[in-house]
């Protein structure tokens, strides 16, 4: 009998009101919080009777130090950060400046690169970095700013408010912590605090989970334009000197991937903040609309890396980070409604990512600036509602956000039908501007992609290399729980699992005949396992594997919420604190 | 009466507990700027050296409440007899030491005098005649300040370390029996033998030999087939992380980057595959011997011996094999 984490109930906890609740402190909630305590100084500068303070503004990071959960590639558009701090390159962490860029179409045996650099993916100007110590870096100034970083403590429920106005955001209750395997508090147990926040800022990153409780409550998102996501694995590399030059940047299409799948490999030349040209960041993003359940997108990446393209550039390295992480790729066109009453959606919690130029940092900060604007109206006009953080769309829609994501609105929903229509259709939105030959596309959530295990056609046989679960040969290619390991994930044991299924009866008896349990595959992790069963009382043994959940391996990538095809999979912060450590990736 | 601190001091068995020096340097001070006296009480039998300890600091009185039902610690015996005194004493504070006895009774006395009980404080301040607590918030990120609504006496037990216990006032008090109000009827609550834990947590770290036992074992039961091997060998058990998951094995037993990392000189791992997240627990023992029915179980790659079979029909045969040895010498 698996527990499912859930807040307590009957319990009393304590209370704390606050101005500003940021929930996440990725780039976008980091940006929203210094750009705020920047108006605030200024306004108190200029002000000083009227000064308004800082101390009842909070940041919520779920990751045991700011910046453990953060995964990206990563590169950098300098373009939002330099409004946001002028000359941020003299002190931020940055790798290197991107000097070489190039694109290439990888066949099952053979490479061909594309002539010229599609226009989207011209790096020049851009920086390699780090996420995770870029955003420590930018937690430092938040925290030098005055602004207090709550690292450990994770939303795990968003609060309405129930008496007056059951659309208000009223703030967030935290987790709680020290509940055992069985959902009953433990010696050390310390209920979750209710945030009573007049303004809460949602900045959870890929299908976050609050974000996805307001998303539903409030049928914010437009059915013809679901979001869509894609799941990028990465790893980090040790490799011989002179394979890749620092700052070089490559992608690839095509192989191991059909035409029929969405994705691509990207590699990068970074040093860790050093100068030799020795770590590379190399990693995959499969979109998650596939139609075949057995594909395991974590064996589609070990499949990249035998290439002999990538291998190449690894062999005789050492593999040193894994991480894993999902990404919003709908774009402009599946941007739910982004404020209202007590509330904001920032990052990629509300589609800011340019999936034509793969990048999503830049917008997520420029998001976050544009939040602690309109927010900091807000503290002064006193009037938290929709009418006042509505400013805030308002300001996206007025802002190079939407110079920039607009005209590309198409790109991913195009590739619906795979590459080659896919590839057609990207060229006329590139010569017309963004437009398709007729009305923007419509597209559905990803899962409804996934083919039941008796409709898949005879062409599936050309994915065999990549459908089940990789088993790693130890040295180029790993199984997932060898990676695993390598992204130092930690979760306390005695907890509830916080992969909340609706109904396993579905999983082990339905799912299983339907689907053959897509679970096992898609979950970068070995999260979800299909596992002989003991015998039953009566002796006999039982016919079906059941699902068993490794919760502890979770690296909090939200691939499970996304794809499982039955939506009855919901992710829940686990314990604050528990989840990978994303040093250095 | 004047207003006074009520400190309730704690003893195991005749042994005063040292935090409560802590209270009473907590209650000294505070008594320095509200001028309330401080008395202490100890609740049990056969008190006399603790009240006499007591009594070496300065504090206007040292009570012991006694009763034969109060030898063994009961919460219920304890709140019943506190009750009545605190009633009849009317203190403005009562302060306890945040140990682990008093997170049992203190709430529940807090109930039965229908008074308000802030807990674990780790100081006060008082501010334009109001007595202020501090209590940690968000793991100590932050510190609040709580005051009592409600009227006295007011209930605060003190976090261990909050005051330093040798920073007492050393004092010489008066000290006072007072025969403890004991409930009616048959008591609810039982002592039994104090027991320590068993063994506190196993330390697998200094076992000679380990048996590790992984998901080739199938079932709970079939746990003992390996239990047997750790007798015969004179070994201690332990295990892979997905039967310490299942609850078939305690967690302290668990080998590997969740467990604990050992260094026996002999490791057998039965029906364990090898994933790196064990191999990280064990891989510095002297001898690793591996009994897996799949030959290519990374486990083999690093056992010294490797034995491809059903542990089902191997291990029970090599116990005995072991039992029949070990009984011929």
């Amino acid at each position: 009998m698996i527990h499912f984490r859930k807040p307590l109930e009957g319990i009393e906890r304590p209370q704390m009101d606050a101005d500003v609740v940021i929930v996440g402190g990725g780039p976008a909630g980091m940006a929203c919080a210094l750009r705020l305590s920047q108006l605030i100084d200024e306004h108190n500068a200029a002000h000083p009777d009227a000064a308004l303070t800082k101390d009842n503004i909070y940041l919520l990071e779920k990751a045991r130090e700011v910046g453990q959960h953060c995964l990206s590639g990563a590169l950098l558009d300098p373009r939002s950060m330099r409004e946001l701090l002028p000359g941020f390159e003299s002190e931020a962490p940055i790798d290197a400046e991107v000097t070489k860029e190039s694109v290439w179409f990888l066949t099952e045996k053979g490479q061909h690169k594309f002539p010229i650099v599609p226009p989207p993916l011209r790096d020049h100007g851009n920086y390699v970095i780090s996420i995770n110590r870029f955003v420590k870096w930018m937690g430092q100034k938040v925290e030098e700013a005055g602004i207090t970083v709550f690292t450990g403590f994770a939303a795990s429920q968003l609060l309405f408010d129930d008496v007056v106005d059951s659309g208000r955001v009223i703030g967030v209750r935290t987790d709680d912590k020290g509940v055992d395997k069985e959902g009953r508090p433990k010696v050390n147990f310390e209920p979750g605090y209710d945030l009573h926040a007049k303004i809460t800022v949602l900045a959870e990153g890929s299908r976050g989970s609050c974000a996805r409780q307001l998303i539903a409550r409030q049928q914010l998102e437009d059915p013809k334009h679901a979001q869509t996501y894609g799941i990028g694995i990465k790893e980090l590399w040790e490799i011989p000197s002179g394979r890749i030059a620092k700052g070089e940047v490559i992608y690839t299409m095509g192989y191991p991937l059909t035409t029929h799948e969405y994705g691509g490999a990207w590699i990068y030349g970074v040093n860790g903040g050093g100068t030799s040209d020795t770590l590379v960041s190399i990693g995959y993003v499969v979109g998650l609309d596939y139609e075949d359940p057995r594909t395991d997108p974590h064996h589609v990446f070990q499949d990249f890396k035998l290439h002999p393209f990538a291998r190449r550039i690894l062999e005789g390295g050492k593999m040193v980070r894994y991480g894993a992480k999902s990404l919003p790729y709908g774009g402009w066109l599946t941007m739910p409604k982004l404020a209202g009453d007590g509330w904001m959606l920032l990052g990629d919690s509300a589609s800011f990512l340019n999936s034509q130029r793969l990048k999503g940092i830049h917008l997520a900060i420029k998001s976050g600036m544009l939040a602690a604007e309109t927010a900091f109206d807000a503290m002064l006009s006193g009037n938290t509602s929709e009418s006042q953080l509505g400013e805030y769309k308002l300001r996206v829609d007025q802002s190079w956000i939407r110079e920039e994501l607009y005209p590309v609105r198409n790109f991913h929903q195009a590739f619906e039908h795979g590459l080659v229509d896919g590839l057609a259709k990207a060229g006329i939105q590139q010569v017309l501007g963004g437009n398709n030959l007729g009305p923007d596309y419509r597209n559905d959530a990803g899962y409804l992609h996934l083919k039941m295990a008796d409709e898949l056609s005879i062409w599936g046989d050309k994915r065999q290399h990549f459908l089940g679960n990789a088993k790693g040969d130890g040295k180029l290619t790993f199984d997932r729980l060898t990676d695993v390991y390598h992204s130092g994930t930690r979760h306390e044991d005695d907890q509830p699992t916080h992969l909340v299924i609706a109904d396993i009866d579905v999983c082990n008896n339905r799912c299983v005949k339907e689907f053959g349990n897509p679970c096992q595959y898609f979950c970068p992790a070995a999260v979800y396992e299909m596992i002989e069963p003991g015998p039953a009382s009566d002796g006999e043994p039982q016919a079906l594997k059941q699902l068993h959940i490794n919760f502890a391996n979770c690296v909090h990538c939200k691939t499970c919420d996304i794809m499982d095809p039955y939506q009855i999979i919901t992710w829940v912060p686990p314990e604050g604190g528990g989840g990978p450590n994303y040093d250095g990736m | 009466m004047a207003d006074c601190i009520l400190v309730v001091a704690e003893h195991r068995e005749g042994k005063l507990n040292r935090a409560s020096f802590e209270t009473i340097a907590g209650a000294q001070a505070i008594s320095k700027e509200t001028g309330w006296a401080v008395e202490v009480v100890v609740v049990g039998e056969g008190l006399d050296a603790v009240i006499a300890e007591l009594a070496t600091k300065s504090v206007s009185r040292v009570y012991a409440i006694e009763a034969a039902a109060l030898a063994a610690y009961t919460s219920d015996a304890y709140v019943y007899a506190l009750k009545n005194f605190v009633s009849t004493k009317q203190p403005k504070l009562v302060l306890f030491p945040h140990t682990y006895q008093v997170r049992d009774f203190a709430p529940r006395l807090a109930l039965a005098l229908d008074r308000t009980l802030i807990s674990d404080a780790i100081g006060y301040k008082f501010e334009s005649g109001k007595l202020l607590f501090s209590r940690q918030m968000f793991q100590g990120k932050f510190a609040a300040d709580v005051s009592f609504a409600g009227d006295p006496p007011w209930l605060v037990t003190f976090q261990i370390g909050a005051f330093r216990g040798d920073l007492a006032e050393p004092g010489s008090a008066p000290t006072e029996k007072v025969t403890a109000a004991v409930a009616e009827g048959a008591p609810r609550v039982t002592p039994h033998e104090v027991f320590q834990e068993a063994k506190q947590a196993v330390d697998l770290s200094q076992a000679a030999i380990i048996i590790a036992v992984g998901r080739g074992i199938k079932e709970q039961k079939n746990v003992a087939i390996a239990e047997n091997l750790a007798a015969a060998l004179g070994g201690e058990l332990a295990a892979s992380r997905p039967i310490c998951d299942n609850g078939w094995l305690p967690l302290e037993r668990q080998v590997g980057s969740s467990g604990q990392t050992v260094a026996p000189k002999l490791y057998i791992a039965i029906g364990i595959s090898g994933a790196i997240q064990h191999i990280v627990g064990m891989k510095g023992a002297r001898t690793i011997v591996a009994i897996n029915k799949d030959a290519e179980a990374p486990i083999f790659e690093i056992a010294d011996i490797g034995v491809v079979g059903n542990l089902f029909d191997i291990v029970p045969a090599l116990t005995a094999e072991i039992v029949k040895v070990k009984a011929g010498t």
